[in-house]
């Protein structure tokens, strides 16, 4: 046992204890998905049927698990940043209620208690993140499964780097908050806003052209589309197997995202998570690299 | 003894506000020493200074002889504080809080089990260790605070208002461990308080008024300074305590006659014998040294 596995029992242990803050971050996601399936799952469905090119026919199984597939990314992408946000409240409640005076009046580095908010609130968000992916491919399967074991070992891959990405990144921004309002508004904020900077609630091709070229810095934008591909992959190759011709189909992944073009050049599933995974290398750094500056301006 | 803390012309400003002005004082190993103001008058600044919480603009701390713009990692391991409100994660056991906080020391495993078996036998809370601290008494949680001060067996010991809001036997139990870990490990203690009558038994008081020292010195030093003695005599008549010419007032079944000083007050015996057949004399109170000193009360918990 050491100073890292303490901390991360503590913290993880006062998320679970806080029965509010669990559940709220577990029935979430699961909300997300009966209201996506509720009153978007038919505007999905007719603009997909609407922008088949005349002629082509498709069972309603496809139909089904192509808005089914479409609608559980949206959500896993949207939950993996907002769930993280959710449970890394901690550190700013410390602050708030005055904890973190416990915490720094003791000669534990500033960088070690930043790695074991980091941790434990990345398990927190993992434990929750996989509950809803097992949600999400639990609708799928009862809509029409087209997915292979690949593909759902990629998707558990990508709610992964997705959660580390979002754990980092609210880390940094609570870095910055030191009341329960603050935390509140960035919250309201994440929770309304990031689905559609990282192109969940709508697609990409959808924002304008000046848009569009803001969001492909955004790195999540890329978690999005890495999500979306191995969720969806399956129903692209069942649509190519009854004869979609590949056109179509590439057509078809430009839509939803599935395909992203950075300044027009592609950008290959293999850059998505360079991408993806350099961003949360330097976000945990940047957050780390903060906690031991200030830790730093004590002693000065 | 050597000096633990020494202050030096400690200055610290928060924007206009001059917290802390030309401080310095010194404390000395093993003793008690109180810190007494009212709030706002720069005690919270000083403590946050001297565990290394808050940068100051001008002046020198040195703790157990270690520069703290130089060493505060090593004087934050000399150091226990209780804090005024509990620090303490309510929804955790008692175990596990202590867990944690010690880890933060480097205590772990048998090390860590030893201590806090030692330390719930001396603070008698051996059978709450399991128990939720949000669901414990004031006075129980109190114990598991200073626990937690003490897990990694600290030079000096920061009790910021300790006992406000505990009933008086536990504020007892409380000062007898503090007295006794001093004797035993010869920790110095470091105590703001509200209740005088637990600053009357420091070794040595100072008291602050808008950041800077107004009064130090042994308790029967600063009562010596700040008040005079009070002789009260009984069985006597009004007319009897007239002659004696000093300020007094009537109690239930005697008279309280002030005086200067002890002296003055053996004078006065000397001179009416007659008067002085059944009395006692008694020194001021140290709420009267902070009243005369402030002019303000410090009483209980409140200002007034």
């Amino acid at each position: 046992m050491n100073i890292f596995s303490v901390l991360i029992k503590r913290n993880v242990k006062l998320f679970f204890k806080d029965k509010g803050m669990f559940f709220t971050s577990l029935i979430t996601p699961a909300i997300l998905l009966v209201l996506y399936a509720t009153f978007l799952g038919s505007v999905y469905k007719d603009s997909f049927i609407s922008s088949l090119p005349e002629g082509f026919n498709i069972g309603d199984d496809i139909i089904n698990s192509y808005v089914g597939c479409q609608l559980a990314s949206s959500i896993l992408a949207v939950s993996c940043v907002s769930v993280a946000f959710c449970s890394n409240l901690l550190m700013v409640q410390d602050k708030a209620n005055g904890r973190i005076k416990d915490f720094t009046i003791s000669p534990v580095k500033p960088s070690v208690m930043a790695i074991g908010y980091y941790i434990a609130t990345l398990i927190s968000t993992l434990i929750i993140c996989l509950a809803a992916t097992g949600i999400c491919l639990a609708y799928v399967a009862s809509i029409g499964w087209y997915m292979s074991i690949s593909d759902v070992l990629f998707l558990v891959l990508d709610v992964f780097l997705l959660v580390m990405f979002g754990t980092a990144l609210s880390s940094i921004i609570n870095f910055f908050l030191s009341s329960q309002g603050q935390m509140s508004a960035v919250g309201t904020i994440i929770s309304s806003g990031y689905g559609f900077i990282c192109g969940a609630y709508m697609p990409i091709s959808q924002f304008s052209e000046g848009l569009q070229k803001i969001i492909m810095f955004l790195p999540g934008t890329y978690g999005t589309s890495l999500v979306r591909n191995h969720a969806m992959g399956g129903v692209f190759e069942e649509m190519s197997d009854k004869g979609f011709p590949n056109e179509v189909v590439e057509s078809i992944k430009d839509s939803v995202d599935c395909n992203l073009y950075f300044f027009d050049k592609y950008v290959s599933i293999d850059a998505m998570y360079v991408i993806l995974g350099g961003s949360v290398i330097f976000l945990v750094a940047v957050y780390v690299i903060m906690n031991m500056l200030k830790g730093k301006s004590f002693k000065k | 003894m050597k000096n633990i803390i020494e202050i030096n012309n400690l200055n610290k400003s928060f924007g206009s506000v001059k917290a802390v002005r030309d401080l310095s004082f010194r404390v000395k190993e093993g003793e008690l020493f109180a810190f007494l103001g009212i709030n706002g008058a720069g005690k919270s600044t000083t403590i946050n200074i001297i565990c290394g919480q808050l940068k100051f603009d001008s002046g020198s701390v040195f703790i157990d002889g270690h520069d703290i713009k130089k060493n505060v990692d090593e004087i934050k391991g000399k150091i226990g504080v209780v804090f005024q409100n509990s620090v303490l994660d309510n929804a955790l056991t008692v175990y596990d809080n202590l867990q944690s906080r010690g880890a933060l020391y480097g205590i772990y495993g048998k090390a860590f089990q030893n201590r806090v078996a030692e330390l719930a036998k001396l603070l008698d809370f051996e059978d709450l260790l399991k128990r939720t601290l949000g669901k414990l008494s004031g006075g129980q949680r109190r114990r598991v605070d200073i626990a937690r001060a003490l897990l990694h067996k600290p030079k000096i010991l920061i009790l910021d208002e300790p006992t406000t809001g505990l009933d008086p036997q536990t504020r007892k139990i409380l000062w007898n461990v503090i007295s006794n870990l001093r004797k035993e490990e010869n920790m110095t203690v470091f105590l703001t308080t509200h209740y005088m009558e637990e600053a009357a038994d420091a070794d040595y008081v100072v008291i602050i008024d808008s950041g800077k020292i107004s009064a130090e010195g042994t308790p029967l030093e600063l009562k010596n300074d700040y008040t005079g003695d009070f002789i009260t005599i009984y069985g006597a008549e009004e007319s009897d305590i007239k002659k004696l010419g000093n300020n007094y007032e009537k109690i239930r079944d005697a008279y309280r006659v002030s005086v200067e000083n002890t002296e003055k007050a053996t004078e006065l015996i000397l001179q009416y014998p007659n008067i002085f057949r059944d009395y006692e004399i008694i020194k001021g109170k140290m709420d009267d040294v902070f009243l005369s000193v402030t002019g303000k009360n410090l009483s209980g918990g409140e200002e007034r």
